[in-house]
């Protein structure tokens, strides 16, 4: 798998322009911007779902829901590079391997939302919402903020030189 | 950093993407939360500051950082007095959608130079000095 991400890094060049003077800072920049186009977005939907500033319409704020699908593109785009420039700092690093759970989770919490609460949401107007919608919005909010402490302690983890129970 | 800019990011795109004077109801009470955030910013990067002090003071970087934050903080203080003044129906001046462009253009800039800072020091200790 190693050999795998490495090679398709090399073939594609990423590993050449990551490991180029500014390549990795310029995407660590981008992804943090998809991950603020992401929180912007979805996490504020999931706040106001949550029962904040509860003037807003669920609607307005589900119109800005594609500026974060497109904030989720830029950061697997840039995570993919990350990744195959270095795999072998992120395969076998717990705090991304934690972070890939909560990325799992995030989907299928996404998918539940979109196939039994959404329709519900878009036709709520402002009124408050049943309890097990806002679980989901927790659900979203606490595994999107799980994958941003994760990301950022990916750097405190490198591997072999923290041990964990499934590195091996 | 991400709460702040997320809460700037979904309140510039909402101004920016309506292009007829329309309401936007309890915007403005994103804001607290928002402060709050910047609270959280400003504890955290006088730790830092206070860590590294030599590191930062001598990046030039560091200051188009502050300069870049502390605009787009202002810019948001104003555009949340806007909301606030009219929040049932605010007009969408050119003035309010050219401040929601510069916000964005600006925090875009801030997360550039703080993701740079860390590449772009020449000191790391005022030991160096002395």
């Amino acid at each position: 798998m190693i050999d795998f991400l490495g090679g398709f890094s090399q073939f594609t060049g990423i590993y050449g322009f990551m490991n180029s003077m500014w390549g990795w800072p310029i995407i660590e920049s981008l992804h943090f911007i998809g991950l603020c186009l992401l929180l912007g977005t979805v996490g504020v939907f999931d706040l106001r779902m949550l029962g904040l500033a509860k003037q807003i319409p669920y609607r307005y704020l589900h119109k800005l829901v594609p500026f974060g699908v497109a904030g989720y593109l830029i950061n697997v785009a840039t995570g993919i590079m990350f990744l195959t420039s270095a795999p072998d700092q992120y395969v076998y690093n717990p705090a991304f391997q934690t972070k890939m759970l909560f990325m799992l989770l995030a989907g299928i919490n996404m998918l539940s939302f979109y196939g039994f609460c959404n329709q519900h949401v878009q036709n709520a107007g402002i009124a408050p919402l049943p309890k097990r919608i806002k679980l989901v919005a927790g659900i979203s909010l606490i595994a999107w903020s799980a994958i941003i402490v994760c990301g950022r302690l990916i750097t405190y983890f490198r591997p072999p030189y923290h041990w964990c129970l499934w590195c091996y | 950093m991400a709460l702040v800019v997320g809460i700037n990011v979904a309140v510039s795109l909402r101004l920016l993407t309506t292009n007829s004077p329309t309401t936007l109801p309890g915007f403005d009470k994103l804001y607290p939360l928002h402060w709050l955030g910047t609270g959280f910013i400003f504890i955290s990067g006088v730790a830092l500051l206070l860590a590294y002090p030599a590191k930062a003071l001598t990046n030039p970087v560091f200051y188009l950082k502050f300069a870049s934050l502390v605009t787009a903080l202002t810019i948001a203080f104003k555009i949340q007095k806007r909301l606030q003044r009219d929040s049932s129906n605010i007009k969408h001046s050119p003035s309010t959608k050219s401040l929601a462009a510069c916000a964005l253009l600006l925090w875009i800039v801030t997360i550039f130079t703080g993701r740079f800072l860390a590449y772009t020091n020449s000191v790391l200790l005022a030991s160096r000095f002395y």
